[in-house]
């Protein structure tokens, strides 16, 4: 019986027509895409139809008395009171974060865009282009030296101030006397100024300075010459660098700026992993220790994944922060941020071209740094998830 | 291996300026022979789990020594002293599987893989476990947990096993199943094993010694039977026993024991005011019994019969006799007459609560 239906149907479909593998693979995702976007269409379209539209009149009163206008009124008001208290955020998100984003997305592709007039003369992907290409005839930051630079202040310091604070944790747990002491001094930096401490981080490294009129050289190169070391230009002009086809590595302002993110960033990185090592049940050291377990074995086997969920966090968000670093890096080099931007960040990029005017240049910067920070987290995600335990 | 404890002490100082230090354990002396299964039982509170901890080397005594054979271990650190530890909450650790976990004391050692991966899954055919090797200790159950810390425990071939309170987090049945598993496991490994607990039942049923402790001192020491058969005092004889014993105020006098009016047993002490001991099972119903007991209720356990009365001597507010189920009972009585086997009944002096014998 069953059979037979099939047999009835008038016109049998046609087989899909076979394409190689290959082409079979790019048809499916295509179809994946458009099924994805014409869902996520459906459910914004369904939301915002939901939300004007009238609700059927037995559901508000379902069998009451027949309402006053003004009580329909104020029942209807009331239903919808939730949005009321939503409202000053969301007014405030829709000006001065959805407004911007979409704004930034679309003036992006606006060629030769003028911020001041608002003319531009034509679409298309000439921003991104002279961007990646560093042909913006500006004479202002590379983006490829600003994104390198970021990358790599980035993933050198985020990494490297985890492991220390990581490291100053177990030091700190396993201190009995002055612990609080010690915490608050730990935790000062997270207080202090960014540029105020750039400033001082430049002065340790300055190789001249002026006071009294006499010339010095900053507390670094003191202490390194004490080691026979002549004095390095870290912060100036001079500073040494070395040179890979177009783009610079200023190496010595990199230390600098490392040394300077590892140690701002410490404090908040020992809070939080500090009081998740306290928060781990002694009962796991206990056993460790009668299982022969080293101190060594003890922090990499039980500590560190016990507190993988808090290392993650201090990871994720320390990227995504680190990706945007800004002021620490002016406070230390000035506003041209280095010498000609060689030690520009991205964030830094984008500031560069709106204050010169080409807000073209910096919405297609921003709208690639969105990408890459969304890029960088997506695979930070996935990589640190595998990693945790959540007990 | 043997065990020696020798006068051994631990204080805990007080945590507050001017308070009273905590005597935890005071004074403890025991010998465990080679290949023993020992309870160390108590109420909560009484040094029991302190006792283990020193054993492992994770507390320290505040003095007194303790001997492993001939070696002193007291100050010997814990991974040093060849100890299997099993926890009551077990410390599995969570984000290993439990091959990770059983194989981390291995691992420790600088065992080589491939005898590590072999000894970890004999130890899991032990506990009987080695399908669970690739889970995750949340993956398991509270049993299996337990098990899987037995392993870890065991995989050391250790000299001595430690559990502390082996069979509190598990529910009823699985305790029952799980109590005779370590009995099996202790029997066919061999080692020597000191358990933490505060169930009479469970340390009974499975000790071939028993260590009865009460605020830090040691109250008796033997086989489960003996010490049932003849406590040392009062608290060891109301500590052990389901259902508890039945305790009641009276006095010697003339060689007779008294509970209110009625002689109910004789006695060689002189006469005093006593406390007196009797186990459920040493009622005899008797019409013409020397005891007489007011009648509550009966309980039916199709094996024998619990008999609840009351007596205004008691200590507790109900007397329980155990008879047999085929003893017939005058059904609307109001008072039992009962003798009493002279070998269930125990004298306590009223002061001092120890035994007279």
């Amino acid at each position: 019986m069953e059979e037979n239906k099939d047999n009835i149907d008038p016109m049998p479909e046609t087989p899909p027509k076979k394409h190689n593998r290959f082409v079979q693979y790019f048809i499916n995702l295509g179809a994946r895409i458009k099924g994805w976007f014409v869902d996520k269409y459906t459910a914004i379209k369904d939301f915002f139809v939901g939300l004007f539209k009238k609700k059927p009149q037995e559901e508000l009163v379902p069998e009451g008395p027949q309402l006053s206008r003004g009580e329909k009124f104020r029942r209807g008001l009331k239903s919808q009171s939730g949005w009321l208290f939503v409202a000053p955020a969301l007014i405030l998100m829709a000006i001065f974060t959805f407004y911007p984003i979409i704004a930034a997305f679309i003036n992006s592709f606006k060629q030769g865009y003028s911020g001041m007039t608002g003319r531009f003369d034509g679409w298309g992907f000439d921003n991104f282009v002279r961007v990646l290409k560093g042909d913006t005839g500006t004479g202002g930051a590379d983006f490829v030296q600003c994104l390198v630079n970021t990358l790599v202040l980035t993933f050198i310091s985020v990494p490297l101030s985890t492991l220390l604070a990581l490291l100053i944790s177990v030091a700190l747990n396993s201190i009995k006397k002055v612990q609080k002491a010690y915490q608050t001094v730990l935790f000062l930096p997270y207080l202090t100024n960014a540029l105020a401490m750039g400033a001082v981080f430049a002065t340790f490294f300055k190789i001249i300075g002026t006071a009294n009129n006499t010339e010095t050289v900053g507390i670094v190169n003191i202490v390194l010459g004490w080691f026979g070391i002549s004095p390095v230009d870290w912060v100036g002009l001079t500073s040494p660098h070395w040179q890979i086809g177009s783009l610079s590595i200023p190496w010595a302002k990199y230390i600098v700026a490392i040394i300077y993110e590892v140690w701002s960033g410490l404090p908040f990185k020992i809070l939080i992993l500090f009081s998740a090592m306290q928060s781990i049940n002694k009962q796991y050291y206990d056993a460790a220790k009668v299982d022969g377990a080293s101190r060594w074995t003890i922090l990499w086997h039980i500590t560190a994944p016990m507190i993988m969920p808090q290392i993650s966090y201090l990871l994720v968000t320390g990227i995504m922060g680190g990706m945007k670093q800004y002021s620490a890096i002016v406070g230390l080099f000035g506003v041209t941020m280095g010498q000609d931007y060689d030690m520009g960040t991205m964030v830094g990029y984008l500031y560069n071209y709106i204050e010169l005017g080409q807000t073209g240049y910096a919405f297609a910067g921003s709208l690639m740094l969105f990408i890459i920070i969304m890029i960088i987290t997506w695979i930070n995600n996935k990589v640190t998830k595998k990693r945790t335990t959540y007990r | 291996m043997k065990i020696s404890i020798q006068h051994l002490t631990k204080i805990f100082p007080s945590r507050t300026k001017g308070g009273s230090a905590v005597h935890a354990v005071e004074d403890m002396n025991i010998e465990i022979p080679s290949g023993q299964l020992v309870g160390l039982l108590g109420p909560s509170g009484c040094g029991k789990s302190t006792t283990l901890f020193m054993l492992s080397g994770l507390e320290s005594p505040s003095s007194g020594k303790i001997f492993f054979d001939d070696q002193d271990v007291t100050t010997l650190a814990a991974e040093k002293r060849g100890i299997g530890l099993v926890f009551q909450n077990y410390a599995l650790y969570p984000h290993m599987t439990v091959e990770q976990n059983i194989r981390f004391p291995l691992d420790n050692m600088r065992i080589k893989k491939e005898e590590g991966n072999a000894r970890a899954l004999d130890a899991a055919r032990l506990v009987q476990i080695e399908d669970l090797m690739a889970r995750k200790p949340h993956e398991l159950s509270g049993g299996q947990q337990q098990r899987v810390a037995i392993a870890r425990a065991l995989v050391k071939m250790p000299n001595v096993l430690l559990l502390d309170e082996p069979l509190s987090n598990l529910d009823a049945r699985l305790r029952l199943q799980t109590r005779e598993e370590i009995k099996r496991i202790q029997r066919t490994t061999g080692i020597t094993t000191v358990f933490v607990t505060h169930d009479q039942e469970e340390a009974m049923s499975i000790c071939d010694t028993m260590v009865v402790m009460k605020l830090g001192v040691v109250q008796q020491i033997g086989a489960p039977q003996e010490i049932y058969d003849d406590p040392n005092n009062l608290f060891v004889a109301n500590f052990l026993g389901t259902p508890p014993i039945n305790i009641f105020k009276g006095k010697v006098q003339g060689g007779k024991v008294y509970i209110g009016e009625e002689a109910v047993a004789s006695a060689e002490c002189d006469d005093r005011e006593v406390f007196i001991g009797i186990r459920p099972e040493g009622f005899i119903y008797d019409p013409n019994g020397a005891f007489t007991l007011n009648l509550d209720h009966v309980e039916v356990m199709g094996r024998d019969k619990s008999v609840v009365s009351t007596h205004e001597s008691s200590t507790k507010p109900t007397v329980r006799c155990i008879i047999e189920s085929d003893v017939a009972l005058p059904a609307d009585a109001e008072q039992l007459k009962f003798n009493i086997k002279p070998y269930k009944l125990f004298l306590f002096d009223a002061e001092t609560e120890e035994r007279l014998r």
